[in-house]
């Protein structure tokens, strides 16, 4: 038999132990709750700066979304009126052409982006032409005009994206998957390579060296603009491992104090020149 | 004029005032403890932006409720709607006259003063009736009855839970009765029954959760409450959390040894010095009561009006009866 009372005391004990237990209310604007990197924010429909909309009707989110809740019509940048019915066609939609046979005529790029730089506009269309335009080529050209760059200027990535018929939020998606720079480095560019051969070989040691002779980590540049460290498998000099680039020349085999040296003898140069040599001026 | 009877009236004045006086901080502060206390069992923070972790909350409600419109209704019964709110104010107030809050401290030391106090403090039901009345208001009424059913149902178990504290210790007097504590131990220990009837009886007495029928707004808006506004409104508040304090101090002063430390009070402390411990123990063990009343608000649900009547008639009163009658025949069988 149940003692009367017994609930009572219960509903005591967990008010006292409320009591004492940490609060959950947040004091907002003293207080931010901690959000992840990838925390994109309330879903929304934003505007560039020439005031269209943003949204180019890539679907990348609707294909991604695992429960296949978004659809969308509307105009891509280039113009073509995308458009989609029935839930049914999940699997159309999934296909990266299906969109694009659902499209009208291509039309000129709408919103001409970063007109302050200046990029050889035959170089680029000789590029895909050569290519035949083939999608798979996408990393070649890629290569080739960070090659001839030192990055990927955004003018060129609109001209490839308008060349070869992809869409645009494609190939910037491709361009950021990596390996690729998107911004011109400042100074130096010092490239430690990370392939398997040189981080086995050394590579760990002389890339924490750098970050402690430079005070910066991978993919920033110091305050003073003079180096840009970053790492890259693409080195190319697997047989002297481990390898490191100053900006065009490679080095290696390197041990960690060769590797200081490599920095204190640029540092000497820019110094004597007194200005910071620009990055892709070879 | 005899001058002993200058001095009598001069204390009266002065004693009055400074409880008059004593009302003010005691209701901001046991305000400020519902809030915050409630607040941190729910698993907020509470008042926290007026003053150092909100102190002043309750104060700055008090500035508003002065600030407010003070409405009367068309055709509410003038000068008792207003006549009301003090009524029930007073009662709490002058409640506090006989109450030791430390040996030499008290305002009032009658022969009398337990008899004076549950008189006094029985006046706020007439109060809140006839504030319920002068509203011409439906709910006020009702809520005004309600707290007439209420509080006079509730003070027969609360007398009688006293009596045996009264038959024990053979004294009506307030400080007489700590002064048997002192000999004898604390009322608790001779009065179990009696401690947990007059805890409920005196609840319920108060109108504090889980007994709060008079303002029981989803079934009658605010109860007697629900015309009056301002400052008048902010006198039936204000009366509500003396009343709260005072009833904690009774029964500490009942049942918890008022002054008395738990430990045998050192002797060298006499006079001023032992005043000022004395308080010390007597605030201290009445807020915790108001904690513990504070808690139960937080915890427990109100009940219904037909369990209030029948925990007052079928329960408590019984169990009072019950009580007097064994401590009655203790006290002749074993000649205490």
């Amino acid at each position: 038999m149940a003692i009367p009372g017994t609930g009572i005391v219960k509903g005591f004990g967990t008010t006292l132990r409320n009591f004492f237990s940490p609060k959950v209310t947040r004091q907002y604007p003293e207080t931010r709750p901690q959000l992840s990197d990838r925390w994109r924010g309330r879903l929304d429909l934003i505007y560039d700066p020439f005031g269209d909309h943003k949204c180019e009707v890539c679907f990348q989110c609707a294909m991604v979304c695992p429960v296949e809740a978004i659809d969308m019509s509307g105009f891509d940048s280039q113009g073509n009126h995308i458009r989609y019915g029935m839930p049914e066609i999940y699997d159309e939609r999934k296909d990266p052409n299906a969109w694009r046979r659902s499209g009208l005529p291509a039309l000129p790029m709408r919103n001409p982006a970063r007109w302050d730089e200046a990029i050889d506009t035959s170089f680029v269309n000789g590029l895909v032409d050569g290519y035949a335009a083939r999608p798979e080529a996408l990393v070649a050209i890629f290569n080739a005009v960070q090659t001839r760059y030192g990055y990927l200027p955004e003018r060129a990535l609109r001209l490839i994206s308008d060349r070869m018929t992809i869409h645009w939020a494609q190939v910037f998606g491709a361009a950021g998957l990596g390996g690729f720079r998107l911004l011109p480095s400042e100074g130096h560019l010092i490239t430690v390579c990370d392939c398997a051969a040189c981080h086995f070989s050394g590579g760990d040691s002389i890339l924490a060296a750098l970050r402690e002779e430079l005070g910066i980590g991978p993919g920033e540049s110091t305050d003073d603009g003079r180096f840009t460290l970053e790492t890259s498998s693409g080195v190319g000099a697997g047989a002297m491992a481990p390898a490191m680039r100053v900006d065009t020349l490679v080095y290696g085999p390197l041990n960690v104090e060769q590797a200081r040296h490599l920095i204190h003898e640029r540092r000497r140069t820019t110094a004597a020149e007194g200005t910071p040599q620009p990055a892709g001026a070879h | 004029m005899d001058l002993s009877l200058l001095l009598g009236v001069g204390r009266f004045v002065l004693s009055t005032t400074l409880i008059l006086l004593l009302t003010v901080p005691t209701a901001f502060i046991i305000i400020y403890l519902e809030l915050k206390v409630i607040a941190l069992m729910q698993l907020r923070i509470g008042p926290n932006r007026v003053g150092p972790a909100g102190i002043f909350q309750s104060a700055i409600h008090g500035f508003k409720v002065l600030a407010k419109e003070d409405f009367t209704p068309d055709q509410a019964d003038r000068p008792v709607f207003t006549m009301a709110p003090w009524m029930v104010f007073m009662a709490a107030a002058m409640s506090m006259l006989v109450i030791p809050f430390a040996p030499g401290l008290v305002a009032l030391d009658s022969d009398i003063s337990v008899i004076y106090f549950f008189a006094i403090i029985g006046l706020s039901v007439v109060g809140l009736l006839v504030a319920g009345w002068a509203s011409y208001n439906k709910y006020s009424l009702l809520g005004g009855l309600r707290s007439a059913a209420q509080m006079v149902s509730y003070e027969i178990p609360l007398t009688l839970s006293i009596v045996g504290v009264v038959i024990l210790t053979g004294t009506l007097s307030f400080t007489n009765i700590i002064e048997w504590q002192r000999l004898h131990g604390w009322g608790l220990i001779w009065q179990l029954v009696g401690f947990p009837i007059f805890f409920i009886a005196s609840t319920a007495e108060i109108n504090r959760t889980p007994f709060d029928m008079v303002e029981a707004d989803s079934e009658i808006v605010a109860g007697f409450a629900t015309e009056y506004s301002g400052m008048r409104f902010g006198f039936f508040f204000f009366a509500e959390y003396v009343s709260l304090f005072v009833m904690s101090t009774i029964l500490v002063t009942l049942f918890f040894g008022g002054w008395l430390a738990p430990w045998p009070f050192p002797a060298q402390l006499a006079g001023f010095g032992g005043t000022i411990y004395g308080l010390f123990w007597f605030i201290l063990k009445t807020y915790f009561f108001v904690f513990v009343s504070i808690w139960a608000r937080a915890t427990l649900p109100r009940v219904r009006v037909d369990q209030l009547m029948g925990m007052a008639w079928k329960v408590l009163l019984p169990l009072a009866l019950v009580n007097l009658f064994v401590t009655a025949i203790a006290v002749v069988v074993f000649n205490l």
